[in-house]
């Protein structure tokens, strides 16, 4: 499925896929230290594993950490 | 991993060192390196999980941030130059001109010295309050406050508050709740559990490992909604439960470059690591003293949360699990009977700080109190006749020696 990801388009090849899914597919060392935005909503961190996305979606990740992954 | 001690030594995973150090080197270096012009933009406007400068950020203090949020439970943590500048942190990106907080007159004198004599100047009210009474502080609340601030124990007075007396107060106001929990830490007290909304913290003290070295740390325990808050709203909107961090990272913390250096890090990351071990040995060497302390004919009063007679120890006890910090005071019969007894002393050391692996002994009012007149000394319950002692993590036989002759001098 198509999605947008920080402004870029992104491609999922799995069709069901959660937010903590892709923090991990983006290798984010500190998954709990990122403040992510689903369609401008900002979504609890305990309800990452739950919350799964859809085609068209827009997801923002913001880092306030480092976190080192380069 | 759950438990206060495995977080604090295992809490942080190194992943990708090539040599499998199992510590986290000190990457003394101001900046990073990144691939393309793209990568860059991507790290400053904060879409990329990367280190650009260490003003900002650093791959060892950002071990040492992860492992304190790890121990508190907080929901961000930034890691700064000292406790002090933990302090100013908070402050000016909560508060301002034309707005006002509200403390006791019972804190660490360069705090007190902060807010009456650094911040008034530029406009913002510092009101007072008696905390043991968390209803006085609903008569100075209104609309132009930006936060209560009071220390989870006093320093020197070591009153203890009802804290979640006063986070009912402060939540029903939506005015967050900060605490400096410098000489309880994580540790002793979960201040999110009791309703703190930040908890400042000097990292010199316990944490540091042995004073070595210089560091503070600011922790969001998560609990405030930052969209009540004046100055933090319109971030709120679009850093969600990041935005006390982002005000901080972002701006503050940035642009007053109070930065922790990346070595003092790394021996505050190891200090954690032998935490817990060091508390339970200063707490109990504390009691042991204060017990000590009390039957002694030379002592007129002894003044530690941790003896029954103490009008705080009820409270402590509920918030505390049982251990009462490793400060206590005691007064003799004047100060010069208190110079006497210091200059007397061989093994503890005559030395401005607290919670250091050694135990150190100090006359509040001639040294970190030096600055106000009588009246004021009055005011914030510093005696003339008052001692403070630190109680490090020696051999209680070999500390009761050391106070029993001096004692026994005068």
């Amino acid at each position: 499925m198509q999605i947008t990801i920080n402004g870029e388009n992104s491609q999922l090849e799995d069709a069901e896929f959660n937010l903590l899914d892709l923090l991990k597919l983006r290798q984010v060392e500190s998954p709990e230290m990122v403040a992510v935005q689903l369609n401008g909503e900002f979504i609890d961190r305990n309800s990452y594993a739950s919350t799964f996305i859809n085609p068209g979606d827009d997801i923002e990740f913001l880092y306030f950490m480092g976190g080192g992954s380069r | 991993m759950t438990g206060f001690a495995t977080n604090s030594i295992h809490g942080a995973q190194l992943k990708d060192d090539i040599h499998g150090s199992l510590r986290m080197p000190v990457y003394d270096s101001v900046a990073f390196e990144f691939e393309n012009a793209q990568d860059i933009n991507q790290a400053f406007a904060g879409r990329k999980p990367a280190h650009t400068y260490s003003r900002i950020s650093n791959p060892t203090v950002a071990d040492f941030e992860h492992r304190i949020r790890l121990i508190s439970g907080g929901t961000a943590v930034i890691a700064v130059s000292s406790g002090m500048a933990a302090i100013s942190n908070v402050i000016l990106t909560l508060a301002g001109t034309g707005t006002n907080i509200i403390t006791s007159k019972h804190l660490f004198g360069n705090t007190l010295s902060l807010f009456e004599k650094t911040l008034k100047p530029w406009g913002l009210e510092v009101r007072y309050a008696d905390m043991a009474n968390p209803e006085d502080i609903l008569g100075l609340i209104d609309e132009k406050t930006r936060g209560v601030f009071l220390e989870s124990i006093t320093n020197p007075q070591l009153e203890v508050a009802d804290f979640k007396a006063l986070s009912r107060i402060t939540s029903e106001n939506s005015v967050p709740l900060i605490v400096d929990g410098t000489v309880t830490t994580p540790y002793i007290f979960r201040s999110k559990e009791f309703g703190a909304d930040i908890e400042v913290l000097s990292s010199t003290k316990y944490i540091s490992g042995g004073a070595t070295s210089i560091g503070g740390v600011i922790i969001d325990n998560g609990t405030f909604d930052w969209r009540k808050s004046p100055r933090l709203k319109e971030r709120a909107l679009k850093m969600g439960p990041f935005a006390l961090l982002g005000a901080l990272r972002r701006e503050v913390f940035r642009n007053v470059g109070a930065c922790l250096a990346p070595h003092h890090a790394f021996l505050h990351s190891l200090g954690l690591e032998t935490l817990s071990l060091r508390i339970d040995k200063s707490c109990s060497n504390a009691l042991s003293l204060a017990e000590f302390l009390q039957g002694h004919e030379k002592v007129l009063s002894v003044n530690y949360p941790g003896l029954p007679g103490s009008e705080f120890h009820a409270i402590a006890s509920a918030q505390f699990g049982g251990r009462y910090g490793g400060i206590l005071t005691f007064d003799l019969k004047s100060q010069n009977e208190c110079f006497r007894l210091l200059n007397k002393l061989e093994l503890i050391k005559r030395a401005t700080n607290v919670n250091d692996n050694k135990t150190l002994i100090l006359h509040p009012a001639s040294t970190i109190f030096c600055e106000y007149q009588d009246e004021t000394l009055r005011d914030i319950g510093v005696r003339q006749n008052m001692i403070r002692l630190s109680v490090g993590i020696e051999d209680f036989d070999d500390l009761k020696i050391d106070l029993e002759r001096g004692l026994a001098a005068l």
